[in-house]
């Protein structure tokens, strides 16, 4: 008798208990779809976003066709566009920002966290990271009324003359010296996403072990053959992925470059001179675009643009691809 | 607290002192981690320290490379000659230092580079040799790690892809390649299994006859094994310093005798 009452309350307890399991598979099963959904959310705007892109660039391209991609007029009267200049910009902009941010980050983030005594540490740190948080419309006026002027009257004339008597180099630093134009407008994307590749390099620089760094130093390294030879290959992945992330601000940047860039509408030979990128050109005239193929045009400028970004990051996982082969990670 | 230090259970006081360290004191802040250390590393032989943990094993080693050179405020007073020279004066080069004493950790450290250039790059820092001079140093220093064998066929993979006993043999011909004076080593079995263990013991009985060691260990078995002075340390005190065989059978202190029977430590 007593032995059935036992009986029924463990088959009771184990029916409990497989009830309760039930809940948590009915749990676990919502839990993994809304995860999943949200997944596939992201990907559905992305697709949208392309879609929509190459739905709107179609006219221009059925216009012009390839020559959109090679022709240098813009011209809104006789409707005949092409992207060349914008193209052109966005990518010597962004190239001349990462050959100025590039060093001066990687030396900031070296400072502050092998060199750096450590009271100085976080002040300089913080300061790096207010300057992420200026809103690019600050940098665009700074850049118009302070700091162009300033590079017209003072430095672009030295670089002038400096560069006159050497050959190609006199031609890429030709002047006048306007002030605005596609070499101030990298050296303030270069301000812009020096924040982002120094607290990124600072950040993967930490995670190097001591014990690491001790054994670099352990066989006589210097501060700067460590940095170099263990520091950075240890932590190249984290670093190039902080160049990309700033590589990609500054390919987008609008606001301030179209402040600044000059918004000429040609190629020229000398970085001095004003030029345009994608983002700038978008910004300028998506108000004033009247007609299909005008507008078309500024659409596919954009489907250029996130052609650019897609595949300058696809080129730097191929780079970490090849960089992995050669040596660092197992 | 006077420190005893044995010298009278057959310890030649004629024997060659590669290192001596006199009244060594270390100070982690304010904290006071070495109590008057004097004792000597004689020359080619080896030296372990045991006690332990936070006795100041490690850190009396990282003295020996001024490895805490590297931290804010952690300094050292007293002497540390090594070949008659104080290597805690201010004007000394820490980089030539560290050519002469060289160090192997606890775990092992290869760089992030392939096997043959983690040799090559600390002989790259002093000497600049043909490739094909090159090519032999790292050949012997392999062969001196007895690591060339398994490694011979593979010498541009990674370092990191070796496993962690080929790894720290690995770290050890680096710090043989460059031929120093000294070697520290830091538990260099503790993260091994055994076969890797009586390996790198059977390399430091090999490398004794060429450098001065000096061996942090937790395992007495393994003190007993591979040094010939022993020194016990406990609370940032040496307790007892001798020839090994006399700290493991007839230890003059109570506590030496305590510790390496296991009733306490």
């Amino acid at each position: 008798m007593t032995d059935f009452v036992v009986q029924d309350r463990a088959l009771a307890k184990a029916k409990e208990r497989a009830k309760a399991l039930s809940a948590f598979r009915l749990g676990d099963l919502v839990f993994k779809n809304i995860t999943l959904s949200a997944a596939v959310t992201v990907l559905v705007i992305l697709g949208g976003v392309i879609l929509s892109l190459i739905r709107g660039s179609i006219p221009a391209f059925h216009a012009m066709g390839f020559e959109f991609l090679t022709s240098q007029s813009w011209n809104p009267v006789t409707d005949k566009f092409g992207a060349l200049p914008a193209i052109y910009g966005t990518v010597v902009t962004s190239l001349l920002a990462i050959v100025v941010a590039v060093p001066l980050g990687l030396g900031v983030a070296v400072f502050l966290t092998e060199l750096c005594p450590m009271w100085a540490r976080r002040p300089i740190g913080i300061a790096i990271e207010l300057l992420a948080g200026i809103p690019s419309i600050i940098y665009g006026i700074w850049g118009l009324f302070i700091f162009a002027p300033f590079l017209q009257e003072y430095v672009q004339p030295a670089i002038i003359e400096f560069f006159a008597p050497i050959p190609f180099l006199s031609s890429v630093f030709a002047g006048p010296a306007y002030g605005i134009g596609t070499f101030t407008a990298g050296i303030i994307l270069a301000i812009m996403i020096l924040p982002f590749i120094t607290s990124i390099s600072r950040d993967v620089f930490s995670t190097v072990p001591p014990v690491l760094k001790e054994a670099a130093y352990g066989i006589g390294c210097t501060t700067w053959e460590v940095v170099r030879k263990v520091v950075i290959p240890y932590t190249r992945v984290g670093v190039v992925g902080g160049v990309m992330l700033g590589l990609g601000r500054a390919l987008g940047e609008t606001m301030a470059v179209t402040f600044i860039i000059g918004n000429a509408h040609k190629i020229s030979g000398s970085l001095l001179a004003p030029g345009t990128t994608i983002s700038a050109t978008i910004a300028n005239e998506f108000t004033e675009a009247v007609g299909d193929i005008y507008t078309s045009s500024l659409i596919a400028l954009g489907l250029l643009l996130f052609l650019i970004t897609f595949v300058v990051l696809a080129f730097a996982r191929l780079m970490l691809m090849r960089l992995d082969q050669k040596g660092g990670k197992p | 607290m006077n420190v005893q230090v044995n010298m009278t259970s057959g310890v030649d006081a004629q024997m060659a002192q590669k290192i001596s360290i006199k009244d060594l004191k270390f100070f982690y802040g304010d904290s006071l981690a070495l109590k008057s250390i004097s004792l000597p590393l004689y020359d080619k032989k080896v030296t372990a320290f045991i006690g332990p943990s936070g006795c100041g094993k490690s850190t009396l080693l990282r003295v020996l490379n001024r490895m805490y050179d590297l931290y804010p405020r952690q300094h050292a007073e007293g002497e540390v000659l090594l070949d008659g020279e104080n290597i805690l004066a201010a004007d000394q080069d820490l980089n030539l230092l560290r050519a002469r004493v060289g160090m192997v950790f606890q775990k092992p450290t290869p760089f992030p580079m392939s096997i043959y250039d983690n040799i090559a790059f600390g002989i790259g820092l002093y000497e600049k040799l043909a490739k094909s001079e090159l090519d032999g140093r790292v050949e012997q220093a392999l062969r001196g790690a007895a690591l060339w064998n398994e490694v011979k066929d593979k010498l541009d993979a990674s370092g990191l892809s070796l496993s962690g006993g080929q790894q720290q043999r690995l770290c050890i011909a680096r710090t043989v390649a460059i031929q120093p004076e000294v070697i520290l080593f830091d538990e260099p079995c503790s993260a091994l299994d055994p076969i890797s263990t009586a390996k790198i013991e059977e390399l430091i009985d090999e490398l004794k006859s060429n450098y001065t060691i000096a061996i942090v260990t937790h395992n007495m078995q393994q003190a007993a094994r591979v040094s010939e002075y022993t020194a016990f340390m406990y609370l940032g005190e040496l307790v007892e310093f001798a020839e090994t065989s006399h700290i493991f059978t007839s230890p003059s202190q109570q506590k030496t005798q305590d510790y390496i029977t296991g009733r306490f430590g």
